[in-house]
């Protein structure tokens, strides 16, 4: 079927021609926490010992495939994981089976520091492209967190954005028509992209299939198609296999009925997506 | 016989997630709050405020909601009392959505500056408001996965078993017999159906025998049953903390 995503399994077999994933260009395997400080100094002011520390903490590098599980619910992680590039999902399974996502992570994530006070995971992370993964063994944050104030009101602030996500994920899921939260789940991807540093030019390559869109939106992949087709026709995004370009940002963004606030992001409303 | 403190059901709750001392304790009770009362429906805190305080829910239940551009009302969650209504508001400075009172309701207004100095100071009460918000995120999670992809039958019986055993461990109804305040466009809004849907759905469940509801009064008539309507797993309400 043209224009139809074919799935994880293409960038698995593809990995010639791949572009590549936003972030990977940042990626230091001496720095792996390079990313997660960026974004807790987007929020918090960190003194440059804190941010040492956090740089100093010992990790070990993992490289997934995309569809493996970084973590199953029920499990009782050992460690925290962290995003260093790729991309990620939280998900739920229903007793009927159907799967619902509840976040993407972007590298740069924490992706579990929840599991660290909360002990059994709640859900399961699922690996979406190739990712590079630091695990950080709990203790030494923990112990980090308890020695270090500033350090550990910053990752709060993390997780309680990450919190204002979730819950204007409940309100796209319950309330938005098919249309508005596609375009929703679009604008929010590229606008923490942005925040992170990882936004290539007026666009991004989407790391999900249009079935996975649907899992997160609470749709089918059919209706996800006919929403995408509707989007493009209507000039509001081009787009070619994944990538995806802004054709009109704010027709998106009022179709999407997005506004920034939710994301807790420095500095005022309108930055430099507002150009494009 | 010593009078109980007005906080005591919050120190009595967050025991159960990290141990307390008796300093701890101390701390709580000396916290700086102002009480205030509010209506039926009254707004507690308004998207877009600058926010100074936090709210500790005294007596009622209250529930925070967003509003879509066209007026639509997604409610994101219900809490009842012994429960912060806005926590993060401790660290993030911008409201991002409303609270409402949800019958009549009365709070204890904490200053922000004493409930981060109270988390500075003790690292165990640092904990235990940590493990709150985490809690919180916990259920918005669940609550994604309830309007995304269960029916509407689940989604009514799915609430209906969290509030009663989030009621039921902060020793709040017993025997199966709840305080429920929500109306049912309230329960509509919460589980993204319409009005006359969640109606034709409580029908079913009081037809089935799951429940009764009536003058603000849930009760539980086969818990089992309803759990497994409503696909419920209590996991994710991490009681076991």
């Amino acid at each position: 079927m043209p224009g139809r995503y074919t799935g994880y399994r293409r960038l698995r077999d593809d990995k010639r021609s791949r572009p590549a994933a936003p972030g990977s260009n940042s990626i230091s395997t001496d720095q792996p926490l390079n990313l997660l400080l960026r974004d807790l100094l987007s929020h918090s002011a960190l003194s440059e010992d804190d941010r040492q520390a956090v740089r100093d903490l010992p990790t070990r590098l993992r490289k997934l495939d995309p569809g493996s599980y970084l973590i199953r619910e029920g499990d009782v992680p050992t460690h925290c994981s962290v995003l260093v590039s790729g991309f990620a999902i939280r998900l739920k399974v229903t007793g009927e089976g159907s799967r619902q996502i509840m976040a993407v992570c972007i590298p740069g994530d924490a992706i579990d520091f929840q599991n660290l006070f909360l002990g059994i995971s709640d859900h399961a992370i699922q690996i979406l492209t190739r990712s590079v993964i630091a695990d950080i063994p709990r203790e030494q944050l923990q112990k980090l967190l308890v020695n270090r104030p500033a350090i550990s009101a910053a990752v709060i602030h993390s997780t309680l954005i990450e919190a204002s996500i979730l819950r204007e994920w409940v309100v796209n899921v319950g309330r938005r028509d098919a249309r508005s939260r596609i375009a929703h789940v679009l604008c929010e991807f590229a606008v923490r992209l942005e925040a992170r540093g990882l936004a290539p030019h007026g666009g991004f390559e989407l790391p999900m299939t249009q079935e996975q869109l649907g899992d997160a939106t609470g749709l089918t992949p059919i209706h996800v198609n006919r929403v995408l087709r509707g989007l493009q026709a209507d000039g509001l995004i081009n787009r070619q296999r994944r990538n995806i370009q802004f054709a009109d940002w704010r027709a998106l963004q009022e179709t999407a009925d997005f506004t920034r606030r939710y994301l807790h992001l420095p500095g005022e409303d309108e930055i430099l997506l507002a150009a494009s | 016989m010593s009078e109980v403190h007005f906080l005591e059901p919050l120190a009595r709750r967050w025991a159960k997630r990290t141990a307390l001392s008796a300093e701890d304790r101390a701390a709580i009770y000396a916290l700086p709050v102002t009480r205030k009362s509010f209506g039926k429906d009254a707004y507690m805190v308004r998207e877009g405020q600058q926010t100074t305080e936090c709210s500790l829910l005294l007596r009622g239940f209250a529930y925070r909601q967003k509003l879509l551009s066209d007026g639509d009302r997604q409610i994101i969650s219900i809490h009842i009392p012994s429960e912060f209504i806005d926590l993060q508001n401790g660290i993030l400075g911008t409201a991002d959505h409303n609270v409402q009172s949800l019958n009549h309701s009365e709070i204890a207004a904490v200053p922000r500056s004493a409930l981060m100095e109270l988390a500075d100071k003790r690292p165990a009460l640092r904990m235990a408001m940590w493990i709150d918000t985490l809690v919180d995120s916990s259920i918005f999670r669940e609550w994604v996965v309830n309007v995304g992809r269960r029916d509407s039958r689940t989604r009514i019986a799915h609430l209906l078993c969290e509030l009663a055993l989030r009621l039921e461990r902060t020793g709040q109804g017993r025997d199966g017999i709840f305080d429920f305040p929500l109306t049912q466009e309230q329960l509509a809004d919460a589980t993204g159906l319409t009005a006359v849907h969640t109606n034709r759905t409580l029908q079913s469940l009081r037809r089935d025998n799951l429940i009764q509801l009536s003058n603000g009064i849930l009760r539980v008539l086969d818990w089992e049953k309803l759990r497994e309507v409503g696909d419920f797993d209590e996991l994710y309400l991490h009681q076991q903390i």
